[in-house]
């Protein structure tokens, strides 16, 4: 057995549960993690807090032996953290410095801004803090995020190598300190619109999309296997990327480096689907062009059989392989377990993607092509179209 | 289940936007440095090498962001807010320039801390040598003490074949002005016979003066001056007779009575001690 041993407290909250009055307040309970005293220092091996949109997954993975130690530390952070006022104000200069950082990398703003432009709300609210929100978080509206959102139906408790009585036993005990479902979050109203950022980058980052699959429907299914038939990302380093429809459209428009991908979001009552391009500033608009066009073509119908098996392959393999790791299986067991409350095994999984056929690929492309599309884009704009050129 | 898997995943690089950074397989993302509260510096250099360069880094799924607390994810702060002080008041004459290097005066700064070294060294061994021998000293015998040991004698207060006693030293000494009928007998005076055997002449610098240490030397009393057989000293406690050059020769001392160092400064005074 492995030595070492996950354990992963899932919570269906996030950004998308806060209102425009406590705007960032996810962002600092991310970063409160840190203000819990860990007595356990030495147990465990690596300690994290992830979260998206509407999830947030506080995972501790820790030697076997010692999983009652770290047990404790997740069941402070997660149901009676303590958040002291002069500890709350002390860590707020680091949601700005966490912001710069993730910052940095332009694809952040770019995702960022694209929900904001396609939604009116929930899935709008950004998952770092707005700027005018650092240092207005009180202690009292971390309380009330943890009692309204922490409640024991949004949560699941997962452990990878850890007894399941125990776990149990656990999430009897001390899980269950705030029941019922809480505030529910407002459903999310796709709007469609677009945000351009100009900055002095060479290069621009633009995202374009129309509403996606929920999470879990068999629609789903079809717009991640329509995603791999357009191309998500290089599978080979250093290649030509020959297998991606749209890397090799828009070669065919420019010879500037570029880099684009299908790009596919699932929320629990939307979903976000459509295409991600970097170009270099002259032909971004070459590039964007190019890339809509190989969409369209697969919506007319321009897909063969091959190729939605070669995607399905690459589907099956990329899902297969990122729950080989203990880290990918914690997350999936629990990503699931928010949404539906079961687990189905990888081979269900990959029966499932068997069964999407070469017609609901070509009706994701179509639903694509006919949707209400949202834009967002950053870089040098002088040559980036616009949402109603395209 | 597919949907929410496929955020993540071997070839994601960049779709765990880890809020600090989290570099995937193929591509490391830009380095998290940052400065805990003021300023942030931005703008790592990456250049555009080449076609592949770019290859990976569209966005493929939604943002996952994390915060942790050993990973990564850890600000880690460049020190750039702690300002090195000027030093330039400090510095030697030929070091000032930071740009110049110091190789060229290395010689002659290093052989001045030397000399001025060695020197300081001398001086100090020199100076801590006095001070120690001064405290050392001080143990000895103080200058009353020392004072006390010697006496000056005036000798033209003594007339002839008078025998003086002076406290000296805590002990009576006798200085007789000896008168020649003395000194010849004491001369005559045969030295095999006596019990210490000494001439008269060994035991006195000028022969018309004789500086004893009155003691006896049998048991310590004070002999009796111009008393006893020989024309000398006779101790009264126990019957020693001693000489005009005070020599035993009759009594059971057993040694002849102590000459003391002394010497005769100018003609008429003597410094016995």
């Amino acid at each position: 057995f492995s030595p070492a041993s996950r354990i992963g407290v899932f919570i269906k909250t996030g950004s998308r549960y806060e209102t425009t009055s406590n705007l960032g307040t996810a962002h600092l309970l991310r970063l409160a993690s840190n203000l819990v005293s860990v007595n356990c220092l030495c147990y465990y091996i690596d300690s994290s807090v992830h979260a998206t949109r509407e999830k947030m997954a506080y995972s501790v993975e820790c030697l076997r032996n010692y999983v009652d130690t770290v047990m404790e530390y997740l069941l402070n952070v997660t149901t009676a953290p303590e958040f002291r006022p002069w500890e709350v104000a002390d860590i707020q200069p680091r949601l700005k410095v966490d912001k710069a950082i993730a910052l940095q990398n332009p694809q952040v703003g770019v995702l960022e801004n694209l929900h904001a432009a396609a939604y009116k709300n929930a899935l709008a609210n950004p998952l770092y803090c707005p700027d005018y929100r650092v240092g207005k978080i009180t202690s009292e509206q971390l309380h009330h995020f943890v009692q309204t959102n922490f409640t024991s139906s949004r949560m699941a408790l997962v452990g990878i190598g850890v007894e399941h009585s125990t776990l149990k036993h656990v999430a009897e005990q001390f899980l269950n300190i705030r029941s019922g479902s809480g505030a529910p979050g407002g459903k999310a109203v796709y709007r469609g619109g677009e945000i351009r950022k100009q900055t002095g980058d060479s290069l621009v980052h633009a995202a374009i999309v129309a509403e996606g699959a929920v999470v879990g429907s068999p629609e789903a299914n079809a717009f991640s296997v329509l995603q791999y038939v357009l191309g998500a990302g290089p599978l080979v380093k250093r290649g030509s990327n020959v297998t991606s429809k749209l890397t090799q459209g828009v070669a065919k428009a420019t010879s500037q480096p570029f880099d684009v991908s299908a790009f596919n979001v699932n929320y629990s009552d939307s979903g976000l689907f459509g295409i991600y391009t970097i170009a270099q500033a002259p032909n971004a608009g070459e590039v964007i062009k190019a890339a809509l066009n190989q969409v369209k073509a697969v919506a007319q119908g321009g897909v063969t059989d091959a190729d939605v098996t070669t995607a399905k392959n690459q589907l099956k393999a990329n899902y297969l392989m990122s729950v080989e790791t203990s880290k990918g299986l914690l997350n999936e067991i629990g990503s699931e377990s928010l949404v539906s409350g079961t687990h189905t095994s990888p081979s269900a999984a990959a029966q499932k993607i068997d069964s999407v056929a070469t017609a609901d690929v070509v009706n994701a492309a179509k639903k694509f092509i006919s949707g209400k599309k949202s834009m967002a884009a950053s870089g040098d704009l002088g040559n980036t179209p616009f949402l109603d050129e395209l | 289940m597919l949907s929410v898997a496929a955020r993540a995943g071997p070839f994601a690089p960049f779709v765990s936007a880890a809020a600090h950074a989290v570099p995937g397989p193929l591509r490391p993302l830009a380095p998290a440095v940052a400065h805990r509260d003021r300023k942030v510096p931005l703008d790592p250099k990456r250049p555009l090498l080449c076609r592949e360069s770019l290859s990976g880094r569209a966005a493929r799924g939604g943002l996952v962001v994390s915060a942790s607390l050993n990973a990564p994810a850890s600000v880690r702060c460049v020190h750039n807010d702690v300002a090195v002080p000027d030093f330039s008041a400090y510095r030697r004459q030929d070091v000032q320039d930071a740009r110049a290097s110091s190789q060229g005066s290395s010689d002659s700064r290093k052989g001045f801390s030397y000399l001025m070294t060695a020197a300081a060294g001398v001086t100090t061994a020199y100076v801590a040598k006095n001070v120690v021998t001064q405290f050392i000293s001080s143990l000895s015998a103080s200058a009353d003490v020392l004072a006390l040991s010697k006496i000056e004698i005036k000798l033209s207060d003594i007339p002839e074949g008078k025998n003086m006693a002076f406290k000296w030293r805590g002990k009576p000494l006798f200085v007789r002005h000896r008168t020649q009928a003395e000194i010849s007998q004491e001369a005559e005076v045969d030295v095999s016979q006596l019990r210490d055997p000494q001439h008269d002449l060994d035991r006195v610098k000028k022969p018309e003066w004789v500086i004893l240490v009155g003691v006896c030397t049998h048991l310590g009393c004070v002999p009796i001056a111009n008393a006893g057989d020989y024309g000398g000293y006779y101790c009264p406690c126990h019957g020693s007779h001693y000489d005009a050059s005070g020599r035993i020769r009759k009594g059971p001392a057993p040694l002849n009575l102590e000459v003391p160092v002394y010497q005769f400064v100018g003609d008429d005074t003597v410094v016995v001690g």
